[in-house]
């Protein structure tokens, strides 16, 4: 079946019950046409005076726009995402978002965000911008964040010092377009990154798809945990996977290329430590990407089915997640009629794979 | 210039999307099959001050909404005289108003953070009135005497950014809206001053809907859909997404109409049989759509990087510059280069056409959304 085409679901009675859904389909068929005498149900949603957030229980689904008035009560206090008009008491919500109680302390979590830099945080970038002595990356934030030619691990193995010479072939290292995995290492004061690439975990990144989820919010997107990089083995004769979850909603997924320091803890030979560094280096900047089998290829699409999926239904996306959707997705092409080579994971399997993750 | 918007890849990404596409079968990023559209939600009737309306949703977010409104307009006859008009009831046929028929209809495009006479959204407007109009029999439907002509205003909204070239959203959307468009029913009789029935119930569809006493000729008349197709060597796509639409070596907007048009023998023996052949699918127009893989940078093979391994620090050798404009490397990306094979071009427009193919799979899927 090439296209589904599904009703909408009907939305949810976020503000209490409404029963003007039902009403409006068989309004708007009889009125038709012009109707300007103002009996449409759109009159019937008119903006109610909010209940006291007091009488709502704390798991109470509430969503309040821009400039709508959460409450007038003094014994709250405004927290994130909300604001006091000068010489009041009432809060006003200064985003869209759910409002959620912490004691006495109202703040709004919004639906949608962008990403707000945090010193420390690994995030995956494009770049955007090449100037003189840096470069401007796009993390999904309000700015772009910049990337000096200093902070990057230079090629030759050891770590020397930037040269006329790097200045001049900047754009060999990172040119626009680029994707690269790095860490934020300083913060301006208006909240614009800084970021640094100087570990050998860090660097261009190619072997693989891009994916990027929304921001935080809404339940769904990528969330700060423990571990944001792994390497797992996949099904079907696909070898290794790495994925790297940016803090930032920007996700890649590519093939695990066994790296040369990989290679020389195996074998123990004598090889010192800069040498190792000498050797990971020269791969660093290249944008040839090895040979992939076609198992890798499917797994990887597979992979990223699995974290727009996790989106699209509003999970978080982290190791665990990705990692149990993962093996639930292979079950699910076992036993589909294509067979395991169905990677298809949209629309109602979407959902049926959410549904498994979250039933567990 | 590009007609669709450019997008920022790495080579690394756009060799690797290049090569998974070009496997036999091809391993799309989203792991839909090949002719597989993304799963959409739609619904229509949702603008109660239009003759028809419709919403259409994909899954990633993007959104459109269409409205149709129509208005009676009187007909100028041209200075030779009178259209010749042939009389007879219903699928009336009027000949010699040329000119005047593509004014009938008004389409207007909008997409969020672009101007409106933004290049790309003239040409995708274009390409939408263009598949309708060259469907003569769609103009037709708004002919109401000789004097009178009904004037169609169709409003294409894109209510969310385009997060992909949003050609076939906007078509299928703007097929919805005329699906559920109806137009209130005709009373007076003749050339008179035209007079409708009040009662919007008794409205008739733009496009009588084959549920009804309907002949099945009837309901075969659909309004024309644009499809983009694309192809990455060999391998033929439907619905493109961004990423794949980047690395597209051909990319075609094809517009194709379910059933004859009047001029083509109607109510006559057409051979075809409603539900198990397939519908008779007319080519209506074709559009090369520029794709943006043009405009990528090429990669820089490991063997012409001067920051690679051995190389560093070294300027780039002459040879391995050589190598690097030469032959393709493995792994390396190249933009494509020339023009489209005319074979590749062919078997697009023939998969497009297939009888019982994709086309007619999306429009049974379109005439089964509730019209209510």
């Amino acid at each position: 079946m090439p296209i589904t085409i599904l009703a909408p679901r009907p939305s949810r009675a976020a503000n209490g019950p409404s029963d003007n859904a039902s009403s409006s389909d068989s309004d708007s068929d009889s009125n038709g046409g012009a109707d300007l005498d103002g009996d449409l149900p759109m009159t019937t949603t008119k903006p109610k005076p909010k209940t006291h957030p007091s009488k709502h229980t704390p798991s109470s689904f509430e969503i309040v726009t821009p400039g709508e008035t959460i409450t007038s009560d003094p014994q709250w206090m405004r927290g994130h995402g909300t604001y006091l008009p000068p010489s009041t008491t009432t809060i006003i919500s200064s985003v869209a978002g759910t409002v959620t109680r912490t004691n006495k302390l109202l703040s709004v979590r919004p639906l949608r965000a962008r990403y707000t830099p945090e010193v420390g945080d690994l995030i995956v970038g494009r770049i955007v911008e090449v100037q003189a002595k840096r470069w401007r990356v796009d993390v999904g934030s309000t700015q772009l964040a910049a990337l000096p030619l200093s902070a990057i691990n230079l090629p030759g193995g050891i770590l020397r010092k930037r040269t006329e010479t790097d200045e001049l072939q900047i754009r060999s290292f990172f040119a626009e377009g680029d994707l690269l995995v790095a860490e934020v290492q300083q913060l301006f004061g208006d909240g614009g990154a800084v970021l640094h690439t100087r570990s050998l975990k860090y660097g261009k990144l190619r072997n693989g798809v891009f994916v990027a989820v929304s921001g935080v919010g809404g339940g769904g997107g990528v969330v700060r945990s423990r571990r944001q990089v792994w390497t797992m083995d996949v099904a079907n004769g696909g070898g290794q996977v790495d994925v790297v979850l940016g803090v930032n909603g920007y996700v890649w997924i590519s093939k695990h290329v066994e790296t040369a320091a990989e290679a020389e803890k195996g074998a123990t030979t004598t090889t010192g430590i800069t040498n190792i560094e000498e050797s990971v280096s020269a791969t660093m900047y290249s944008s040839q990407n090895d040979r992939i089998e076609v198992e890798t290829m499917r797994e990887i699409a597979r992979l990223r089915g699995v974290v727009t999926a996790l989106v699209e239904n509003g999970l978080r996306v982290d190791e665990d997640m990705v990692v149990r959707g993962y093996h639930e997705a292979v079950e699910m092409a076992m036993v589909s009629a294509e067979g395991s080579d169905d990677i298809y994971l949209g629309g109602e399997r979407g959902q049926r794979l959410a549904a498994v993750l979250t039933g567990v | 210039m590009s007609s669709t918007n450019h997008v920022l890849l790495s080579p690394a990404e756009l060799a690797y999307l290049h090569a998974s596409l070009s496997l036999t079968p091809p391993i799309r990023p989203d792991g839909r099959a090949p002719t597989q559209f993304r799963p959409l939600v739609a619904e229509t009737g949702i603008l109660p001050g239009t003759n028809g309306s419709a919403r259409i949703c994909f899954a990633d977010g993007t959104e459109a909404i269409v409205g149709v409104k129509a208005e009676v307009e009187r007909t100028v006859v041209g200075p030779e005289g009178e259209g010749v008009i042939v009389e007879g009831g219903e699928g009336e046929v009027e000949e010699g108003g040329g000119e005047g028929e593509a004014g009938w209809v008004e389409m207007t495009v909008e997409i969020p953070g672009v101007r409106d006479d933004d290049s790309g959204t003239a040409f995708l407007a274009a390409m939408l009135s263009e598949g309708l109009l060259a469907d003569e029999g769609f103009v037709r439907r708004l002919w109401i005497n000789r004097r009178f002509h009904w004037k169609l205003y169709l409003d294409i909204i894109l209510i969310s950014p385009p997060l992909s070239y949003p050609l076939p959203l906007l078509s299928l959307t703007t097929h919805l809206a005329l699906l559920s468009t109806r137009l209130p029913r005709l009373k007076s009789e003749g050339d008179e001053d035209p007079f409708f029935d009040d009662d919007w119930a008794a409205a008739p569809y733009l496009f009588p809907r084959p549920n009804g006493k309907s002949t099945t000729f009837v309901s075969q008349t659909r309004p024309p859909i644009t499809l983009l197709v694309m192809a990455v060597g060999n391998n033929i796509i439907f619905d493109p997404s961004k990423e794949e639409l980047a690395v597209a070596d051909v990319a075609l907007a094809v517009s194709v109409t379910a059933g004859s048009s009047s001029s083509q023998a109607p109510s006559k023996h057409v051979p075809m049989d409603t539900s198990t052949e397939g519908r008779n699918l007319r080519l209506l127009s074709i559009r090369t759509i520029d794709p943006p893989s043009r405009l990528t940078p090429p990669g820089v093979a490991n063997a012409a990087n001067s920051a690679y391994g051995a190389n560093a620090g070294q300027k780039t050798t002459h040879e391995a510059q050589a190598t690097a404009e030469g032959e393709a490397v493995e792994g390396v990306w190249r933009a494509p280069r020339g023009g489209a094979k005319r074979m590749v071009l062919g078997a697009l427009v023939q998969k497009v056409l297939e009888r019982g193919g994709v086309v007619d799979e999306v429009l049974d899927a379109l005439e089964g959304v509730d019209l209510g």
